[in-house]
């Protein structure tokens, strides 16, 4: 599904605290894409990545979703969008503490009319002898598996990762990277990724640098590097 | 696919099995009560409807001086249309000076139902009232003395026309431990010869009629008819019968007071369940915003978060109910068996019994729960994802700089908790007014006796049946005559002489209203009073001058020319006596109602009777519920900072240095509520009794004793205390790796 981001622009607070994060953001992430959001703390990455995800408003600019306004839509409309197309990761995993893991898999599976076969997945993300185990029973790593299995099961267009491996350490977090782009190939949905870690720019199709809430760079990479041969 | 988060409700249930139970068993037992008071009370009074038909109960009774020959019988039954049943009796007291009033067996009319035990089928063998039975201990096969004869209790029954044991039908109150009726074979009926026998005809009438009108137009008719045959000493036409109707007309007075107790208990604990899920919310920000991002709707998660209190009530309403249909019912009957000589009954199906203790209940609580869940879930998904669950933003902070560092501690405490604090003020409220209200009627009752007995017009009041006059010089003629207002509420009308020493202030061309009257009604100066006649149907407008002290009963005095005017009496007619002297010169037959202290406090008594029991259980069963309440609440503040105080722990601080500082600010929180919420404890307890007294006949002044509030303070304190030692204990269950866990 292709993202087009027009001049988007978002600032916090009001008189002589306003802070502007985004500048007049404009780019274009194809359909399939890999694309990493690089960028320090407060460069605005992740505010970008929550309008894209539909659960942060502009103050100006438009971002069209496979042709669709987003702007446009009503609440009901955005969750509609939201429950359909996308799929989030997040830093903290954000599970649900009394499922289990093939519980909170459901919860992600019971936004789409054809999900994912829930087991299948579990297998391929390794999670299956987990299954049924709550989330306090698992590690960082597993936990996140876990979100991402959630985020996938119900085959989003898009999957929004913020910082997914933040608070990871640096093998688990290569495992994590690792699914995020077995998950990019196998099912064609395109991967939005926030992180400060420079490194993660060689496994992207697109990388786009934010410095205080404007491009400082915008490349299509021809060639990029698998997830397990990069090092940090 | 059915949502998969509903399988947490299990998982939620065990969890907080603490909290979850304590509500389920709340709800169980006021429901279960409640719905077992609505059950009882509707079964009995159907059986006392039905005690009508099944026992053939007169529709009057009339005594001669002497017995109808049967000529006369047959005549008067030709001339009235009536048939009449000859009842006689005969009173005799036992040792103890104690009334029995004793019968033939009756066949035809007024027919006994027998609880227990036989019939006198021996001479030497008799049938007592239950009730008065009960009250004196006195068991089948026990012997009793009357009038020197030894008898034999072979059974115990309840006669029909004696569901209230009223001696004469002139006293204001029955009396069940002093008098019975009582059943005796014919042959021991005829050995207690015929000194004070009273020749009592009972008659049914297929012409009664069915409005109150008609039925006194046709008892006018008989008595007419009557009194050409005999001579009459007493003529009670059945809706004039104390002993057939007050407990027909007590029973079903209470639902107001047990459903006001019940939609107070909802509103309580519908709350404690929304605050308690709101916490809940809070707690689980971060996944109801990752479920919200995903695409989860407000719809989805406010079910997800509504199911679990609405099943709740739900499977407690119909617990309850079966409770109240069995073991419940039996509690109430009792009260009522404990009061009352009713027949047996059946339990019936009560379909407002269902609507009030299940369907409303659950409603209460759905609709709470749909106001608060639904408020706090509508923030967004960032805003969710962020814990920024307030409107405040973080450039509000509110500057401490007053104060030592723990004391401004702990007000970060109370402003970082202020919904919370803010609930259990609420809270607060609705417990003060459960226990004010438990603790407020004795001493209400009290004043209110003691009110009466001081405000009373007459020392003596007599009612007559004849006019007759006095040479006691103290006494003071008046006119009385009943007439309804709204339909319903019986008004006693009196006439009393222009410048009247009993009844000061009445003047002519206006009415003075007894202030109860006012009160109730919000009655003032100026208005037009409009009261009306059910027997006649005719309406009568007053314009009200003022009000008069005289809490006892609903009362308009108008001048004596006034009175007769009003209801063409002819000048000078009268039919009572005020009198601060007995008035020994008035002939006994003449006077129909004595009225003394006792008469004028009967509706308290009563009240005090039939629910004085209640009153410490709203005290106690409030108590209970104001302890978890902020054991709920205040729990939900430990749980919200369990991060913290684990750091606090991490950096030294001894449990109870840590637990202290979250409790002290609840407890601060706490005092201040009691104190604030007496005044507006003041103002719902006002409300609420108002609301409920207009559901009852007549009015007790409201009061509220000074020493209530400070009585419900302590409780309060009381109560505090013993939340502090659970969760101090919780505090020290925090363990310190929580501090260092990735926040989930």
């Amino acid at each position: 599904m292709l993202l087009q981001l027009r001049d988007i622009r978002k600032s916090f607070g009001a008189g002589e605290s306003r802070t502007e994060v985004l500048k007049g953001i404009s780019c274009d992430i194809p359909s399939g894409c890999f694309c990493v959001l690089l960028g320090p703390s407060g460069s605005g990455k992740s505010t970008l990545l929550n309008i894209i995800g539909g659960i942060e408003t502009p103050d100006s600019g438009h971002i069209f979703i496979g042709g669709q306004a987003l702007g446009l839509m009503s609440e009901k409309e955005l969750a509609l969008y939201r429950r359909r197309h996308l799929g989030y990761v997040f830093q903290s995993y954000n599970l649900i503490p009394n499922l289990t893991v093939r519980e909170n898999v459901e919860v992600g599976a019971y936004l789409s009319e054809h999900p994912l076969p829930v087991d299948e997945l579990l297998q391929s993300l390794g999670l299956w002898e987990h299954r049924n185990k709550i989330p306090a029973q698992l590690s960082g790593g597993q936990q996140q598996r876990t979100a991402i299995g959630r985020a996938l099961v119900k085959k989003p267009s898009v999957l929004l990762c913020d910082e997914p491996t933040g608070a990871l350490d640096y093998a688990t977090s290569k495992e994590i990277l690792q699914l995020i782009e077995h998950v990019n190939e196998t099912y064609h949905c395109t991967v939005v990724l926030v992180t400060h870690n420079d490194a993660l720019r060689g496994m992207a199709d697109e990388v786009i640098r934010l410095k205080d809430g404007a491009i400082r760079e915008y490349v299509r990479q021809l060639t990029k590097y698998r997830a397990a041969a990069l090092n940090w | 696919m059915k949502d998969p988060i509903r399988k947490r409700f299990w998982r939620e249930l065990r969890d907080d099995a603490g909290k979850y139970i304590a509500l389920f068993l709340f709800l169980t037992l006021t429901i279960g009560f409640v719905s077992g008071f609505m059950v009882a009370d509707g079964s009995m009074l159907r059986a006392y409807n039905e005690s009508f038909e099944n026992y053939h109960i007169e529709d009057g009774h009339f005594t001669a001086a002497a017995p109808l020959e049967d000529a006369a019988l047959d005549t008067l039954e030709q001339e009235t249309g009536a048939t009449l049943y000859p009842l006689f009796s005969i009173d005799r007291e036992t040792d103890n000076a104690h009334t029995v009033r004793f019968y033939r067996q009756r066949t035809e009319v007024n027919r006994v139902c027998l609880m227990d035990g036989a019939f006198p089928a021996r001479d030497g063998e008799i049938c007592i009232d239950r009730l008065y039975a009960q009250n004196n201990e006195l068991s089948i096969g026990d012997t009793m003395a009357v009038s020197g004869r030894d008898y034999t209790i072979s059974g115990v029954v309840a006669f029909s026309d004696y569901s209230a044991l009223f001696n004469n039908n002139t006293d204001m109150m029955f009396d069940a431990n002093k008098f019975t009726v009582a059943l005796v074979t014919d042959a021991d009926f005829d050995a207690l010869g015929e000194l004070g026998k009273r020749f009592t005809y009972a008659w049914t009438d297929p012409d009664a009629g069915n409005t109150d009108k008609e039925r006194r137009d046709r008892a006018d008719a008989l008595l007419g008819a009557i009194a050409g045959h005999a001579v009459l000493t007493d003529f009670v036409p059945r809706d004039q019968n104390f002993a057939i109707n007050f407990s027909g007309d007590d029973m079903g007075s209470d639902r107001v007071m047990f459903a006001t107790l019940l939609y107070i208990m909802m509103v309580i604990l519908g709350f404690v369940f929304a605050v308690t899920t709101r916490g809940t919310i809070e707690q689980e920000a971060s996944t109801i915003g990752t479920l919200k991002a995903s695409g989860y709707t407000n719809g989805e998660l406010l079910r997800h978060y509504l199911a679990l209190p609405t099943v709740v009530t739900l499977v407690a309403a119909v617990i309850g109910n079966i409770l109240g249909y069995t073991c419940m019912k039996r509690i109430v009957v009792f009260m009522y068996y404990h009061s009352y000589s009713l027949p047996t009954y059946r339990t019936i199906w009560n379909g407002s019994a269902f609507l009030l203790t299940t369907v409303i209940p659950v409603l209460i609580i759905f609709v709470l729960n749909l106001l608060v869940i639904s408020r706090a879930l509508r923030f967004s998904p960032l805003d969710f994802l962020r814990h920024e669950l307030t409107r405040r933003k973080s450039s509000d902070v509110v500057r401490l700089r007053r104060g030592s560092f723990l004391s401004r501690f702990r007000m970060r405490v109370v402003l970082q908790n202020l919904s919370g604090y803010l609930t259990l003020f609420v809270g607060v409220v609705f417990v003060s007014v459960l226990l004010v209200f438990g603790m407020m009627f004795r001493p209400l009752m009290n004043h209110f006796k003691a009110d009466v007995v001081s405000s009373m017009i007459a020392q003596y009041q007599y009612v007559l049946k004849t006019p007759v006059e006095t040479a006691d010089a103290d006494a003071e003629r008046y006119s009385v005559q009943e007439l309804e207002y709204d339909g319903w509420e019986k008004i006693t009308v009196y006439g009393v002489q222009e410048g009247s020493r009993y009844v000061p202030g009445v003047r002519a061309g206006e009415v003075v209203l007894s202030d109860g009257y006012m009160e109730k009604y919000g009655i003032r100066t100026g208005d037009t009073l409009k009261l009306s006649d059910p027997y006649d149907g005719k309406d009568y407008s007053f314009r009200v001058g003022g009000a008069y002290h005289y809490p006892a009963a609903m009362s308009v005095f108008l001048s004596e020319e006034d009175f007769n005017r009003t209801f063409d009496r002819e000048p000078g007619s009268f039919n009572g006596w005020f009198s601060n002297r007995e008035l020994t010169d008035l002939p006994e037959e003449a006077i129909a109602t004595r009225i003394t202290q006792s008469d004028l406090t009967v509706m308290a008594d009563q009240l005090d009777d039939s629910m004085g029991f209640m009153f410490p259980l709203f005290c106690g069963f409030g108590f209970v519920i104001y302890v978890l309440m902020i054991y709920l609440l205040a729990k939900m503040i430990i749980d919200r900072n369990a991060r913290s105080i684990s750091m606090l722990k991490i950096m030294g601080y001894h449990d109870g240095e840590a637990g202290l500082l979250y409790n002290r600010a609840t407890a601060l929180v706490t005092a201040i509520s009691l104190l604030l919420a007496i005044p507006l404890t003041v103002l719902l307890i006002k409300w609420i009794y108002y609301a409920m007294m207009k559901e009852y006949a007549g009015w007790l002044t409201f009061y509220v004793a000074p020493w209530v509030y400070p009585v419900s303070f302590a409780f309060g304190a009381f109560g505090f205390a013993l939340v502090t030692l659970l969760l101090m204990r919780r505090v020290r269950h925090i363990p310190l790796s929580v501090a260092l866990k990735t926040l989930e």
